[in-house]
């Protein structure tokens, strides 16, 4: 599953990730685009228990978790 | 599930971001800035503009060069260069966003004071800034509301390298026109309030009341470093609490309160009641609805004026324009007697507010994104 929240406005990267986990998904991707956005996600993925890793590349984040 | 969990570690980060800036603006105060106004984006954009032809636009008694907002938005660049943060970026409902920081702007000076001091304002005692805080509360939900609903401004982009530094050049500028003002003689066709300028009837005016001017600056620096790796907000905390049941952000301005209120009693300047509190009124309808305008604007704009100057200094354009329509709204507000003074509302301040808050909710109905 992949989801692109880059160049949205706080709070929306945090709302359409909550909504994507909401069906549970074994392996998500986010693309962000600001720190902010970066941030936010990456807590939210940690605190709902994903492992979450960090590629910093030309277009902005490539988030990727694993639900473990 | 089992290790789903609703407050994260970045409460702490958000919390201790926080209280440095509660302590750092109640030291500034106990330095010679106004009473509770150690930090308040609103009273200091407008200050800043009361510097340019500030005598014609009824700005006289406030015009200076705030330090401090200088201070943030290099603050800000320089952290985001460093941690590579810096992305030139904007597009996203521009025109918008103008109105948005207009509005934003004109009902914190019908407060008097932005969605950060309102904080500031009620650890230094002033009860009257609970009203605002409710204010803010209730706009807060109502952008909750329309988020909810699929309010968008719209994606923003990758913009010219160039754009992106605009904001930090200008206030560069503006740094350069305040040291002068302040170890030089003031620049000719520009307005000063001088040092401890009283008026007729002997009381200090704001502009005139300041901290020393390298310590407001290295105040503000800190804090912008600060801001920009916490991303602290005044009104995120309450809008993710409502919105997306997370709660680290709110311990943001938990912390600001906090670390205010412990500063101010430490400093002696402490001073609990409704009455005779500084730069503020007593009207709390007043109070509650101008907060609650100013924080629905800023939940619309994606977050409160301070990371919209921070988000400036990043290379956002998008949030640059937001403090160009404050600095615009500041003018404005000044020009047509619609701020508040210290005796209440101004006779526009009431249909002021009205209006506002019907081309707010205008804008949330026309920006909404269906497939959200």
């Amino acid at each position: 599953m992949e989801l692109d929240v880059r160049g949205l406005s706080c709070p929306i990267p945090l709302m359409r990730t909550k909504k994507a986990l909401e069906k549970n998904p074994g392996t998500i991707t986010v693309l962000a685009d600001s720190g902010t956005a970066k941030a936010n996600v990456v807590n939210l993925l940690k605190d709902t228990g994903y492992d979450v890793a960090v590629d910093d590349t030309a277009e902005g984040y490539r988030i990727n978790a694993t639900w473990g | 599930m089992s290790k789903k969990r609703l407050v994260g570690p970045s409460a702490w980060v958000f919390g201790a971001a926080g209280a440095i800036i509660g302590v750092v603006a109640a030291l500034l105060v106990s330095q010679g800035n106004p009473g509770n106004m150690g930090l308040c984006i609103a009273c200091f954009l407008r200050d800043t503009t009361g510097f340019f032809g500030g005598a014609k636009a009824n700005m006289g008694a406030v015009a200076y060069i705030r330090p401090e907002i200088i201070g943030l938005v290099m603050g800000a660049t320089a952290t985001a260069l460093a941690t590579k943060e810096f992305r030139p970026r904007g597009g996203s409902g521009m025109a918008y966003r103008f109105v948005l920081g207009f509005i934003f702007m004109m009902s914190a000076l019908i407060f008097l004071g932005c969605t950060v001091r309102a904080w500031l304002r009620l650890g230094g005692g002033d009860l009257n800034a609970l009203w605002g805080v409710l204010g803010i509360i209730a706009g807060v939900a109502v952008g909750s509301v329309f988020l909810k609903r699929g309010f968008n401004l719209g994606r923003a982009g990758s913009i010219a390298k160039p754009l992106g530094w605009i904001a930090p050049a200008i206030f560069i500028v503006l740094l350069a026109l305040a040291a002068v003002a302040a170890f030089g003689s003031t620049p000719e066709g520009f307005t000063v309030t001088a040092a401890k300028a009283v008026n007729d009837l002997g009381k200090p005016l704001p502009g005139g009341l300041r901290a020393p001017f390298v310590l407001s600056l290295v105040a503000g620096l800190s804090l912008g470093v600060v801001a920009q790796r916490s991303r602290f907000c005044s009104i995120g905390g309450i809008r993710d609490a409502i919105l997306v049941k997370r709660f680290d952000l709110l311990f943001g301005v938990l912390g600001l309160l906090l670390g205010a209120f412990v500063a101010n009693l430490v400093f002696g300047q402490f001073n609990l009641g409704f009455a005779g509190q500084p730069v503020a009124h007593t009207d709390a309808l007043g109070n509650f609805a101008a907060m609650a305008v100013a924080g629905l604007a800023a939940v619309m704009l994606g977050g409160c004026p301070f990371r919209q100057v921070i988000m400036s200094g990043e290379g956002d354009a998008d949030a640059f324009v937001a403090v160009v329509g404050m600095i615009v709204g500041a003018l404005a507000a000044h020009w047509f007697g619609i701020a508040s003074s210290a005796k209440g509302l101004s006779t526009l301040g009431w249909p002021a507010l009205g209006v506002m808050a019907v081309v707010l909710v205008a804008i949330a109905l026309i920006k909404r994104d269906r497939a959200a």
